[in-house]
């Protein structure tokens, strides 16, 4: 990053900040459907033998490779892919021949959700905690904090989703072992237990920051003066503590949403949820390249997007950030 | 990942008790958590009476005195499974830290020597656009074109996972530049292969091997996640994550087919953890 400060500070006193940031959003955003373009074709090894197997017939790879559109050359593969897009056209899957377009809209809104309802979960989680322990009086608190915190940190996802699963799905019997259903308050059923697992994970690392940045807000002289003021108590949380403390979380919250997206491939897995991640991994076993190459191309433009709003929600939280 | 880089750069909680303040605590329970588990995954299928793929019982049989913990659904002793793992679980991931952290490091002091413009930014948004993507989603997505197995994980970590360390390793390059022992070493007539081994890369590679202690614990729970969805290791290897996927469909009666699995891949994400923690704190102790 610093090795281009310099291009950097000229590129936003031409374009603004906002501007240029969605600049190199639209930048990023172009590498990510070359690598989304390029998973098949750069990768060793034939693709399409690799679907079709060493002993498949010639007639058959042949048609494979048209249909994946292998049969012409990279650049005119590459304008092809390029004008499709614009046009929203992802390709056809090999597998059922549904559009890769249709596949993702039934599947993107129910893991949305998910991670949705992890978010408000996390907050209404790590913001309380965090502030909890910037502001306890004994010295332990922070100390178990950080431990207890490294230990959830190390605990994997899956396992503590198929814990969850046993105890509370089959043993208690208060969580949805499978299925889902995508209206409203009936879905909330079927998420809630996915969104605490992911938590687990969320949770710590949120609130570490949160705490950081709330420790580092405590030793400025504003907080001092609000004290002194005799400001109401959730007016001085809130005014004085935590909404300069929150820009910092809330970059990582939009980073941490694409770590999020990366979790659930594998807890949609666990819990049987029908969204992009087990499509992924479906498409992934069944060797669909198409379906592939577009979940790929919409998580990585879903975290840029993500981020950007991230960074635009920090600054307008924390102007400080602007100067900086 | 980001709270980590975000944490060293300012850490404002150093009031904790004194064992504490230097992660003493952390580097001597974590390693020593560590050494037992590699110990233990030496010794127990060195002694064991039960090779780790033989048949030796009656399938699903609960933890006994034989059986330590239990058997599987072919009648496989759990037990030693679980540390024949050992290795092969923490190897992957360690070549899978290893040659990104050196592949990353060494990416990102090229660039920060870099004089053109257009290039460094044409690299960079590409490395943005590696960590844009979540890795367990270009893992998986890398997995289609090259096939399920431990070898391919590695490879794919070594073709990802260096952007992340590059990053990493320009942003300290660019601090460790400014700072006044470069001059010195510089004034002193050193030559500019010196200063660049003995000064220049031990001072960007610090912050990319923390990096990488707390990043082993993802590389390890992305081996057994991936192949806990049958993308990686394939089913008759002793692996936490194709051990934990076998014991799914048992969960019910036969939970220590599941539970023993993921209770050791816990210790090794907690030992780690505590490890690094310790180490920065450490860090934080003496600058």
């Amino acid at each position: 990053m610093d090795a281009t400060d310099h291009s950097r500070s000229a590129g936003r006193r031409v374009l603004g900040s906002l501007g240029y940031r969605t600049l190199r959003a639209a930048a990023v955003s172009f590498w990510v459907m070359v690598i989304a373009f390029g998973l098949i074709r750069l990768a060793p090894g034939d693709p399409v033998l690799a679907r079709l197997g060493a002993e498949a017939e010639p007639a058959a790879i042949e048609r494979l490779r048209r249909q994946l559109r292998l049969d012409v050359d990279p650049v005119t593969q590459f304008v092809e892919y390029f004008l499709a897009l614009l046009k929203g056209d992802l390709g056809v899957s090999i597998e059922n021949g549904r559009r890769v377009s249709d596949i993702i809209a039934t599947s993107l809104p129910v893991t949305l959700w998910v991670i949705a309802v992890t978010v408000v979960l996390g907050l209404c989680m790590a913001v309380p905690l965090a502030a909890w322990v910037a502001t306890a009086r004994h010295s332990s608190v922070p100390y178990i904090f950080r431990a207890v915190t490294s230990v959830f940190l190390a605990i994997p996802a899956f396992f503590t989703a198929l814990i969850a699963l046993i105890v509370l799905g089959v043993h208690y019997g208060v969580a949805p072992i499978i299925g889902y259903k995508p209206d409203f308050p009936e879905n909330l059923y079927y998420v809630w237990l996915p969104a605490l697992v992911i938590c687990t994970h969320l949770v710590p690392v949120l609130s570490r920051v949160l705490y950081s940045s709330i420790k580092e807000t405590m030793a400025e002289e504003f907080v001092e003066t609000g004290v002194v003021r005799g400001v109401g108590r959730l007016r001085f949380y809130w005014y004085y503590l935590l909404r300069p403390s929150l820009a910092p979380s809330i970059v990582l919250l939009s980073y941490m949403v694409g770590v999020m997206v990366g979790a659930t491939v594998i807890i949609e897995t666990i819990f049987s949820l029908p969204g992009i991640g087990r499509a992924l991994v479906g498409a992934v076993i069944g060797r669909d390249y198409p379906v592939v190459q577009g979940c790929v191309l919409l998580f990585g433009l879903a975290v840029v997007a993500i981020n950007l709003v991230g960074d635009v929600l920090a600054s307008w939280l924390d102007p400080r950030l602007e100067l900086r | 990942m980001t709270a980590v880089a975000s944490e060293t750069a300012a850490d404002p909680d150093s009031d904790g008790p004194g064992l504490y303040r230097e992660g003493r605590i952390g580097i001597w329970v974590g390693s020593l958590m560590l050494l037992a588990m590699l110990v233990a995954g030496a010794l127990v299928p060195a002694l064991s009476e039960f090779h780790p793929n033989e048949l030796v019982a009656r399938p699903l049989l609960p933890p006994s005195a034989t059986h330590y913990f239990g058997t599987d659904q072919l009648g496989r002793d759990v037990f030693v499974r679980v540390f024949a793992a050992v290795y092969r679980d923490l190897g992957v991931a360690f070549l899978g830290v290893v040659i990104p952290l050196v592949v990353g490091t060494l990416v990102g002091i090229v660039l920060s020597t870099l004089r053109n413009g257009f290039v460094v930014n044409a690299i960079n948004t590409l490395i943005e656009a590696i960590n844009a993507l979540p890795l367990l989603v270009l893992a998986i997505a890398l997995i289609a074109i090259l096939g399920p197995g431990l070898t391919s994980i590695v490879i794919i970590l070594a073709l990802t996972n260096w952007a992340r360390y590059a990053r990493i390793a320009q942003t300290r390059a660019a601090v460790v530049k400014q700072q006044g022992f470069m001059e010195a070493v510089r004034l002193l007539g050193y030559s500019r292969t010196r200063i660049y081994l003995r000064h220049f890369l031990p001072n960007v590679s610090s912050e990319t091997i923390a990096y990488g202690l707390s990043d082993f614990i993802l590389v390890i729970m992305l081996v057994s996640g991936l192949s806990f969805l049958s993308l990686g290791a394939a089913p008759p290897t002793a692996e936490w994550g194709v051990m934990m996927s076998e014991g799914r469909p048992f969960v019910r009666d036969a939970w220590w087919m599941t539970i023993f699995p993921g209770l050791a891949l816990c210790w090794a994400g907690v030992a780690l953890s505590f490890l690094a923690e310790g180490l920065h704190r450490r860090e934080q102790g003496i600058s």
